[in-house]
């Protein structure tokens, strides 16, 4: 456990090739080896909401020519560039502009609707749709801020959504317990397989990346036995698992008899969802345990030197984060699917972790975060209808979103803006100077 | 070749790193530029290595100007640094190291390793290097380490070498190896410009001195100037360079330390059956090379690190075998040796780092709940108390000097009624002031009856706070020794190095009588003038 | 901004340099063609009647219209009606199981006529949508309609489109068993399914029928019929599983495969062309021509004639013929089938084998005959798995 610290006496000393932050490094002048770059996810999660965004206005900027070029008018017009240029360049505008716009439409608000609820609808649908990400985003998030990278939200939103769902359909528990046993089943479900990991790295050092990855499969392979199980497959398919009691499903969040046939999909998951952004702002700004979480995952070496047991968070930290996780697949569950499907995770845990990146792993920056890729997914589902633009550019933009996060210096030179670190190291610099002459 | 900067000036937004600066370092010349951490030393000299542009004036290289783009003109120029963290990979040979970067190359550009390794012979025989080519990085000492850098320079014909900070990592036997190594350099007509804010030092081997503060040259000094002329010269303002302190009014030991002993895992034995104790009030230093136990020493105190055997008693009470936690909270300040990757969590903010011991106990908590105000005004109280300077208390504590920062470590380790400090290398990196307060500290912890202990590599550091002295080699005590002999006489420098390598107390004594190391032949000049 | 239009700009002219030197077409060609909606009504017109307006929605799993597989061959059978009748076709993919409710509801909301699902896996979006839509049609193909409980329901405005390929690939088991030479078959499904498993039955009891009519001992993995267990990749997407599972048959000697799992059979070819003298015989669709880098490999196709079936189902809705009376696709309705055997002609033809009648004759004549004893019901090809009618 101690490897790090007992170096004999050779070993000590060749530390040194390696540029640790020794000596010198924090002082002084603006020296070429301060600017070591700081560990990635920390430079992530430093970045500024700006940073976010703009990386958003990007993503959609190459989406958009990327749905330019897929136009069959555009490149039909292409064929002529030459000759008219402008054709090309108007079929290209017409071809974003109608993609985005329905984007638009089936995601916030739908002018074209027959009744109000109707146009409102979609902002409800992607309301809907961030209730998983959200949830799971926090869990990645929570990680993140322990230094923890936890790949594994897929396989621990599978192993909620089975405690959740076995927990709706095979009890009968009066209206209000029923939902909530459901509720902490699914939590406990993903805490359980979140704890998996925490414990195998405090105690044994086990790599959570691989170990988390590892589980995922372990996840997909147990929830297809599981509906295979008589217990869960009534339909004798394996895909399906008999229908959770309506007692123990989310409630509509708009009811019928407030506003009469609205049709919304929206469910109490959403309020869940807000309810544990809260929960996450508290536990890591105001606890002692999200002060020791974060401690250990900026610098475990002085969080234990200041009495903390790195091993112990590090088993929390994943136990919450696989609890959230677990939270996420209820929104699935006892929200819109009502029953345990196969593909019932779909890739929530994976689109989490762009989630909680691009929130830059903040409560509410990922509680944004949630809602602009459930837009996204909503969106993607009319643009794909209405102008058959591929839905595979909702993943692109999703994905270019992560690329310009993860390349901060790429997203200030497009958009020309200076370098915030050499800023902060000027400030710095000013200090010392003056103080050294004081 | 004759090496002029005229003229140079940095800007960094509204801080001018350097102001018109003028340099002239003749061939064959070891040019030392002597300055406070901040002042602007290594901004000019990586001016001169091509990584940064210079707002204003000219580098002129035997009378014709120069532009560096980068750090390959530079090189191709024949400039050649030694970066203070050397730039080498652990798992590389060192004729691979040297060949990194300029890769002599055959036909289908194979790399023709046997041509790097001649090179790394050839230079090594010529100025007594004794380096293996064949030896890989990681299992190099520092020193030798170091060495690797400079062939790396020579075998890219570097004609004026810059080192900075180079001592900054060594014993004292490595920095009497490396001042011989610069002398012949020195000889066969290579310039060196030697960065540095060691004082001794720079008496010890300077032709000429230039002094920089505040971005600028302040003056031209000569190698026979005292040290406290240079210090004065270097802050500004007269600064007291030994430590002022009463003699110390030991009471009981309180602290003991019985057969302790060390294993690592990999059946190394680090620290090796010690034993000594600490009386309250008084200081005992533990004084040798990096890496020769008392790192692991000071860890199992706190519990870091496992005893295998032995006992730790504090106030009669064993602590073996308590974690660190409680440890903590029973009254031991622990100043870690690593300040950076121990002491602080660098992204936290001042207030944060000031309460990560006691985060969980009120008033800062109640319950699992933390209370940002008290954490707040705690910060406000401490940063008055231990004199740190701050804008705020919200900044990040990666925003602070060296000097502030530890000076948080300081304060938070003794908000904690003590029983028993233990500090490691205290002040290293630190400016003069910042060393002054520290030490400062210290001696008055002790004089408020703590037990201290007080792990240094700095024989300076040592023999100016030690009330005793213990010196470690290999896992072992060679001996502990009054600071201040019964006759009066402080304990010798060279003794003491030579208990560093070993040599058990008397036996030093006698080798020292007849032989003075450079630092110590410096120490005596010191006394005399 | 500047800079990134500069970028873009470059880009674009990079890739549409090479293509881009046409002429351009007429001022009122383009004028004329302005507009998707213009395009569309105006074909529509051209059509006749009101087919203009009539709008034809498809939705697919998760495997997407490019599988080579179920998904395609629904799409290119909507493609069909939609260019024969004047219609607007609007296709949707799915990415996930998640997506298919909100496709379905974005489609019925859109104005669809009807709207087909393509898979078993979209029977409750499908029918969630036409409870809620009673004046709208649907279609879903590969599956019936069925209650929380699973027992089998009827809804007035879902037409189920359903397939018994334990027909074909009963003929196929027969072709397989007769055309190895190393006395090894083999199968596998992507999910335990209905849709899947009939499949494997109907090829099992071919194997069994041929190892009746001729003495022989073919023997089969990958399916026991009986227990209704056997070998599955886990989904329609692995590829690389339905290659570890062919290549794990062929070392057991199977020399003659039949996966039964959309692309994941790519895999499967895959493993097949690293051996020597391997087989495939594809499902769905001719992979001869839908999987044509294989097409070496393919002893024949078992055929779900998907498309025909969407294109009628659709034809009739048009016309405003829209029944929810089951379409069950058989052999004898040419609804399934076995594809040709192309390249592998002269091979079946030159097999001597006894036939059905107990005659000594050549395989494909054996297959002719025995696709006649079923077509007319002389013989029953029995699977629990076949669409109850």
């Amino acid at each position: 456990m101690n490897e790090q610290n007992r170096p004999d006496a050779g070993e000590e000393q060749s530390v040194a090739a390696t540029p640790p932050a020794e000596a010198g490094s924090e002082t002084g002048g603006p020296t070429v080896r301060e600017q070591e770059r700081p560990g990635v996810l920390q430079q992530i999660l430093g970045g500024s909401a700006l940073m976010s965004v703009l990386a958003v206005v990007l993503a959609l900027f190459i989406g958009g020519l990327l749905i330019a070029f897929a136009d069959e008018d555009t490149r039909e017009a292409a064929t002529y560039f030459f000759a008219r240029p402008f054709d090309t360049i108007s079929a290209g505008l017409s071809a974003m502009a109608e993609a985005y716009v329905a984007m638009f439409r089936g995601s916030v608000f739908d002018w074209q609707a027959a009744t109000f609820a109707g146009m409102v609808n979609p902002l409800t649908e992607s309301m809907v749709f961030a209730v998983p990400l959200i949830l799971a985003g926090l869990g990645i998030a929570v990680g993140f801020r322990a230094g923890l990278f936890n790949i594994g939200a897929q396989g621990q939103i599978i192993v909620g959504a089975i405690g959740a769902a076995w927990l709706g359909f095979a009890f009968d528990l009066p209206p209000v317990i029923h939902l909530l046993a459901a509720i902490l089943g699914g939590a406990i479900g993903g805490a359980v397989w979140g704890g998996i990991p925490g414990v195998l790295k405090a105690r044994f050092g086990a790599n959570e990346v691989i170990v988390t990855i590892m589980l995922n499969y372990i996840a997909v392979y147990l929830i297809s036995y599981i509906l295979k199980q008589p217990g869960f497959n009534p339909g004798r398919t394996g895909q399906r698992s008999p229908a959770v009691s309506p007692d123990a499903t989310y409630p509509l969040l708009v009811p019928q008899w407030l506003w009469p046939d609205n049709g919304f999909r929206l469910h109490w998951g959403f309020v869940v969802a807000i309810l544990a952004t809260v929960f996450v702002w508290w536990l890591m700004e105001r606890s002692t345990v999200g002060f020791q979480i974060r401690a250990v995952g900026a610098n475990p070496a002085a969080a234990r030197t200041a009495g903390m047991s790195v091993g112990r968070i590090t088993i929390i930290t994943m136990v919450v984060a696989g609890a959230l996780a677990g939270l996420a697949a209820t929104g699935q569950v006892l929200g819109t699917e009502r029953s345990l499907t196969a593909g019932v995770a779909a890739s929530f845990g994976f689109d989490a972790i762009t989630v909680a990146l691009l929130g830059r792993s903040r409560p509410w920056g990922t509680f944004f975060a949630g809602i602009l890729f459930g837009a996204l997914k909503a969106g993607g589902f009319l643009m794909q209808s209405l102008t058959s633009t591929p839905i595979d550019i909702v993943l692109v933009v999703q994905s270019l979103i992560v690329l310009f996060i993860a390349a901060p210096p790429l997203v200030r030179s497009v958009f020309r803006l200076p370098d915030p670190d050499r800023r902060r190291r000027r400030k710095a610099d000013t200090r010392t100077t003056q103080e050294a002459t004081a | 070749m004759k090496l002029e900067l005229q003229g140079i000036t940095k800007v960094f937004g509204s801080l001018v790193a350097n102001d018109h600066i003028d340099l002239v370092v003749e061939p064959g010349e070891i040019h030392a530029l002597l300055g406070e951490n901040g002042a602007g030393k290594s901004t000019l000299m990586n001016v001169l290595y091509g990584l940064y542009d210079p707002d204003d004036g000219q580098i002129l290289l035997d009378g014709a100007p120069a532009t560096f783009r980068g750090p390959g003109d530079a090189v191709s120029a024949g400039i050649g640094m030694v970066h203070q963290h050397f730039m080498l990979v652990p798992v590389f040979t060192v004729a691979e190291s040297v060949a990194l970067g300029y890769e002599p190359t055959g036909a289908g550009g194979v790399l023709r390793l046997e041509e790097a390794r001649r090179r790394v012979r050839e230079i090594s025989d010529r100025f007594g290097f004794q380096v293996d080519p064949d030896a890989r990085i990681e299992d190099l000492p520092v020193g030798v380490q170091q060495r690797v850098e400079i062939i790396k320079a020579l075998s890219r014909d570097a004609q004026v070498l810059i080192l900075d900070e180079p001592t900054a990592v060594l014993t004292p036997q490595e920095t009497d190896e490396l001042i011989r190594i610069m002398r012949e350099l020195k000889e066969s007509g290579t310039s060196i410009v030697f960065i540095t804010h060691k004082l001794r030092e720079v008496r010890a081997i300077a032709d000429r001195i230039t002094v920089i503060r505040r971005g600028r040259v302040v003056g031209e000094a000569s190698p026979t100037s005292t040290e406290t002329e240079l210090a004065s010269l270097m802050v500004g303002r007269s600064v007291s360079l030994t430590v002022d302190k009463e003699p110390a009014q030991p009471g009981e030991a309180t602290f003991e330390v019985e057969g302790l002993s060390v294993v690592a895992p990999t059946g190394t034995v680090l620290v090796d059956d010690i034993s000594f104790d600490v009386r309250a009030g008084e200081i005992l230093c533990v004084a040798g090379v990096q890496g020769n136990g008392q790192t692991e020493l000071a860890e199992v105190i706190l519990g870091i690190e496992q005893a295998d055997s032995g006992s730790v008693r504090l106030d009669g009470k064993d602590i073996l075998g308590t974690g660190v936690k409680e440890r903590l909270r029973s009254g031991i300040g622990f100043v870690p040796e690593d300040r950076s990757t121990d002491g602080v969590v660098s992204s936290f903010s001042i207030a944060e780092n000031l309460v990560l011991d006691l985060y969980d106990t009120p008033p800062f908590a109640r319950g699992v709940s933390m209370s940002p105000a008290k954490v707040t005004a705690n910060a406000e109280q401490r940063t008055e108390e231990f004199d740190v300077r701050h804008t705020s208390v919200h900044d990040p504590i990666s925003t602070l000097s060296g000097g502030n920062a530890q000076k948080v470590v300081l304060a938070r380790e003794m908000s904690r009624p003590l029983r028993l400090l233990v500090a490691s290398q205290p002040t290293r990196g630190l400016d003069v002031g910042s060393i002054e307060f520290v030490h400062g500290r210290v001696v008055a912890e002790r004089d408020r009856g703590t037990p201290v202990i007080i792990v240094s590599t700095e024989l300076d550091e040592v023999l100016g706070l030690a009330d005793r002295i213990a010196v470690m080699y290999r896992g072992r005590i060679v001996g502990i020794v009054d600071a201040v002999g019964e006759d009066g006489t402080p304990v010798s420098r060279d003794v003491l190095g030579l208990m560093m390598a070993g040599v058990p107390l008397e036996d030093a004594q006698q080798q020292a009588a007849q032989h003075r190391s450079v630092l110590g032949a410096a120490d005596l000049g010191e006394e005399q003038a | 901004m500047r800079r990134v239009l500069k970028l873009a700009t470059a880009g674009a002219a990079a890739t549409l340099v090479l293509a881009a030197c046409g002429e351009a077409p007429s001022e009122e060609e383009t004028t004329a063609g302005g507009g998707e909606n213009a395009e569309s009504s105006e074909d529509g017109e051209a059509a006749g009647g009101d087919a203009g307006d009539f709008k034809a929605c498809m939705v697919s799993d998760s495997g997407g219209f490019d599988d080579q597989s179920f998904n395609q061959s629904g799409k290119e059978g909507l493609d069909a009606a939609a260019e024969e009748l004047g219609i607007e076709p609007v296709e949707v993919e799915s990415q996930a199981d998640t997506d298919y409710a909100t496709n379905v509801s974005n489609l019925v909301s859109q104005g669809c006529n009807i709207t087909i699902g393509v898979g078993f896996l979209l029977e409750d979006a499908i029918q969630a949508a036409a409870e809620e839509n009673p004046d709208t049609n649907f279609a879903l193909i590969d599956s019936a309609f069925s209650d929380a409980d699973f027992n089998p329901v009827e809804l007035d405005n879902a037409k189920p489109i359903l397939f018994n390929t334990a027909e074909a690939s009963y003929l196929a088991g027969y072709l397989a068993a007769g055309m190895s030479e190393s006395g090894t078959v083999a199968t596998f499904g992507g999910l335990q399914i209905p849709s899947v498993s009939v499949f494997m039955d109907g090829f099992a009891d071919g194997v069994d029928k041929f190892n009746e009519d001729n003495g022989t001992d073919v023997n089969l993995l990958g399916w026991d019929k009986e227990a209704q267990e056997g070998a599955f990749s886990g989904d329609f997407e692995n590829q690389s599983q339905g290659q570890t599972l062919t290549e794990q048959f062929i070392s057991q000697g199977a020399d003659i495969v039949m996966p039964v799992a959309g692309p994941v059979g790519l895999g499967a070819a895959a493993a097949a062309s690293e051996a020597d003298g391997v087989h495939i015989i594809w499902v769905d669709s001719d992979g001869y021509l839908t999987a044509s880098e294989y097409s070496d490999l393919m002893l024949t196709s078992v055929m779900k004639e998907i498309g025909a079936a969407v294109e009628t189902t659709v034809s009739e809705a048009v016309d405003g013929g829209f029944t929810n009376e089951p379409y069950v696709g058989t052999l004898e309705n040419d609804g399934v089938g076995l594809a040709e055997y192309h390249d592998m002609a002269g091979d079946v033809e030159g097999m001597m084998v006894t036939g059905p009648d107990g005659a000594e004759m050549s395989l494909d004549e054996a297959v002719a005959m025995l696709e006649e004893m079923v077509v007319s019901g002389e013989i029953t090809v029995e699977s629990p798995n076949s669409p109850q009618q």
